[in-house]
């Protein structure tokens, strides 16, 4: 039995001898030189922040600098034409500042048209998680598992994690799902893979970005020392949590999202007032020692992060 | 039932005399051994260096490699230690990155090696997490050769059996193409010497010499393999014996077949019977290496014959699950898992993979039927312990550094998706890489490694 490669001399070949067999891979060599292959991305510890970092000036500060431009522009334009008496003779002022103006009118009109656009996209990602929940409810049934093909997979996944605003911790963990995806990998294998990457890091990370924020807005509670300061304090703490939470998924709430959320907001500040009212007249029922306060502010300081907590989990519904 | 009972005792008494940390051991180690069952040049060391590595660049230097394997998520990877295994030599896993670095393959295993890796997971459970910071999941692996193997199914065979059913194989098959000038030797033997240190010499140098040259071509089935290595510790030389023809072995008081039938027993009882004990004993989880190259670089008759190989050795293992008393309290393990893994799955093109793996559901067939009726969980699949090949300028082809340091494209036609399609007359050769410089990389870009613990690890996902 005679078996020989007949095409590739390198290949390893069958070498006794009695019939010729054919070989079925034909090789030759190539005049480049072998790419290197790169060592997988490491993941580095935890170390995504929850507040951006200052990259220059954002277009916030650009916006209120040339609105106080503007003013203060108005303000030498009052005094130049006062002190003038005659504004045709001086075009120059009135250029300046009108493009001060008008730097504002565009930088305001650019923010407005981007907010816009922020809540269309976020309508598209729900359409998409809604997608992912079906391929998920579908990877868990036997039968419709074998059916699900790779590249609709891949195009739903990737779509929806295209979605994610730069900097977000939902971007970083696409960015990790996409360097761990293998060629050889299958639709649900692949489903599985952007659910331990994706799905459930960004979950976790929300439920832990809010733990944290609770238990500021209940020590705001706590150090307030009257009842104006601290719904001040609770609304700003509620708007922050909106804002930290939005970079955790990288979405921001849609507009039909951001009218529930105010209106849980709505809730939660009239809870805590007839909250602060009911512990108040326990205060004062029990006396106005340095105990009864603490206790009172306790009580609020709880009541505050329940409040907190509560409008987070109507935020992680809405963006999950 | 006695033997239970008196093993439950033995159990309550050991618990009784331990100390607090090994009680904590108890509760907070979980201890998984794998059998793997791979016959010689299936990959068996390289699959384990590979296994070692990934597992420590995952957990040590943080890499993104094993993006499956779901059972020990990196975030909860407190740390990962290599620990020697009692009774066994340390498998020597530097030596075979330090062979990989300087261009060689890690060289084949000619005695058994056992290791034990130890991954600290952190305790994520409320309340266990206050009184068990940490749980210790300790694999068991052991690295033996794939020649002893294929001789304990001769452990259920009389000498007569073993010698019949040797002639038969050799006489079908592609092995005799290559048995024939051993079969020359045996007609022109003169059986009327007496058996004498020298005359069994003579016949079983002449049998080795054939064991030797049907290895050389890819076959699977040789017994016994164990003459093959000098690290045996069986004194073959001493003790040898050869398959005789029936007309010696049906007549029990031939001093040929009395001769060859005491040394055929002294290697039953003195290298295989303590053979099994010491590593095939408890397991519950298997992996069965198949090489499908072998065969496919030869020709049908080898994938046949490997498919027979195969359903030979699944007799060797104990099968059937294990429940927690009989683990955890008894220590007695029954196979659960079996994995059948087809290595170097990356010397095909991606797109020839799907028939590699039809093809070993084929060649396992034999394998699977001896636990049909028994609650055991299986599964098929490809693993590249590294990727040495990259992606051709076909879907149908693949580029690797051959052993001549040349970068060459193999371009493939289809690979049978069964064995009858298997061409009668033609092969596919195994292409011959080098180690590539860059082999880290690449054996952390390794596949289908994950896919294979998370499946013997799982709880059935």
């Amino acid at each position: 039995m005679d078996k020989s490669a007949s095409s590739a001399d390198d290949e390893k070949a069958p070498t006794t001898t009695s019939t010729r067999y054919r070989s079925k891979v034909t090789t030759q060599t190539l005049d480049i030189q072998p790419p290197e292959t790169k060592l997988p991305v490491q993941v580095e510890q935890d170390a995504w922040q929850v507040d951006v970092e200052k990259e220059g000036i954002s277009f916030g500060v650009t916006t209120l600098v040339f609105g106080v431009l503007s003013v203060l522009g108005f303000f030498v334009f009052d005094a130049y034409t006062t002190l003038s008496a005659n504004m045709a003779e001086h075009p120059i002022g009135t250029g300046v500042l009108g493009v001060l103006l008008a730097g504002f009118v565009v930088s305001f009109s650019y923010l407005s048209l981007r907010e816009w656009r922020g809540y269309k996209q976020v309508n598209t990602a729900m359409n998409d998680a809604q997608n992912i929940r079906t391929l998920l409810q579908e990877k868990r049934d036997p039968l419709k598992r074998s059916e699900m093909r790779v590249k609709q997979v891949n195009g739903v996944l990737n779509e929806h994690g295209k979605r994610f605003s730069r900097g977000s911790y939902a971007a970083q963990c696409f960015m990790r799902y996409q360097q761990t995806v293998q060629d050889d990998m299958s639709a649900a294998e692949l489903l599985g893979l952007y659910e331990d990457t994706v799905l459930a890091p960004v979950q976790e990370k929300a439920h832990k970005v809010l733990n944290k924020e609770s238990i500021t807005a209940g020590s705001l509670a706590f150090i307030s020392p009257n009842n104006l300061i601290q719904t001040f304090a609770v609304v700003w703490i509620s708007f922050r949590t909106i804002r930290r939470m939005a970079r955790v998924y990288g979405l921001r709430p849609s507009t039909a999202g951001n009218w529930k959320l105010l209106k849980v907001l709505a809730q939660n500040i009239a809870a805590q007032g007839v909250f602060d009212l009911a512990t108040d007249e326990v205060a004062n029922q029990i006396g106005g020692s340095l105990s009864a306060k603490f206790m009172e502010n306790s009580a609020e300081a709880i009541a505050a992060g329940a409040l907190n907590a509560r409008l987070g989990r109507a935020l992680i519904k809405l963006l999950k | 039932m006695q033997k239970n009972i008196a093993a439950l005792l033995d159990k309550t008494l050991a618990a009784a005399s331990l100390t607090g940390d090994k009680l904590a051991d108890v509760f907070s180690k979980e201890t998984h051994r794998f059998t793997i069952t791979g016959l010689s040049r299936s990959g068996k060391s390289m699959l384990f260096t590979s296994l070692i590595t990934m597992l420590k660049s995952r957990s040590e230097e943080g890499y993104a490699c094993l993006p499956l394997l779901r059972y020990l998520p990196p975030s909860q990877v407190l740390d990962m230690r290599v620990e020697p295994l009692d009774g066994y030599k340390a498998f020597p896993h530097q030596e075979n990155v330090a062979a990989l670095a300087q261009g060689q393959w890690p060289s084949a295993t000619e005695e058994a090696y056992g290791f034990k890796l130890v991954v600290r997971l952190k305790q994520t459970a409320t309340f266990k997490k206050h009184l068990l910071p940490h749980t210790d999941v300790v694999f068991e692996f052991i690295d033996y050769p794939g020649e002893w193997i294929t001789d304990i199914p001769m452990l259920s065979k009389t000498y007569a059996q073993w010698s019949d059913s040797t002639w038969a194989q050799l006489s079908s098959g592609p092995q005799q193409y290559y048995a024939e000038t051993w079969r020359q030797v045996i007609n022109q033997f003169d059986f009327e010497q007496p058996p004498t240190a020298a005359n069994i010499h003579a016949l079983v140098h002449a049998y080795r010499n054939y064991l030797i040259y049907a290895k050389r071509e890819g076959i699977s089935l040789l017994q016994p393999g164990s003459f093959l290595l000098d690290s045996s510790d069986f004194n073959w030389q001493e003790f040898g014996f050869t398959p005789l023809p029936s007309s010696i072995t049906s007549d029990v008081s031939h001093p040929w077949y009395q001769a060859f039938n005491k040394h055929f027993c002294a290697f039953q009882n003195n290298w295989l019977t303590p053979l099994k004990q010491s590593i095939f004993k408890e397991t519950d989880k298997q992996i069965i290496l198949v090489d499908l190259f072998e065969g496919l670089n030869h020709s049908r008759q080898h994938l046949y014959q490997l498919k027979e190989t195969l359903s030979h050795l699944a007799d060797t293992f104990v099968y059937g699950q294990s429940n927690w008393f009989s683990r955890k309290v008894l220590k007695s393990e029954q196979i659960g898992k079996v994995a059948f893994v087809a290595t170097k799955a990356d010397l095909i093109p991606v797109s020839q993979r799907e028939n590699l793996l039809n093809l070993l559901h084929q060649v396992s067939e034999g394998a699977r039927a001896k636990f049909k009726d028994k609650p055991i969980e299986f599964e098929h699949f490809l693993v590249s312990a590294m990727q040495i090949t990259d992606e051709g300028s076909s879907a149908q082809a693949i580029r690797y550094t051959d052993s001549n340091g040349r970068y060459v494209e193999s371009s493939f036609e289809p690979i049978p998706a069964t064995l009858k399609d298997m061409e009668e007359g033609a092969h596919f050769p195994v292409p011959s890489a080098q180690v590539p410089n860059d082999y880290k990389a690449r054996i952390l870009a390794g596949k289908g490694v994950d896919r294979l613990l998370q499946f013997l690890l799982g709880k059935g996902e």
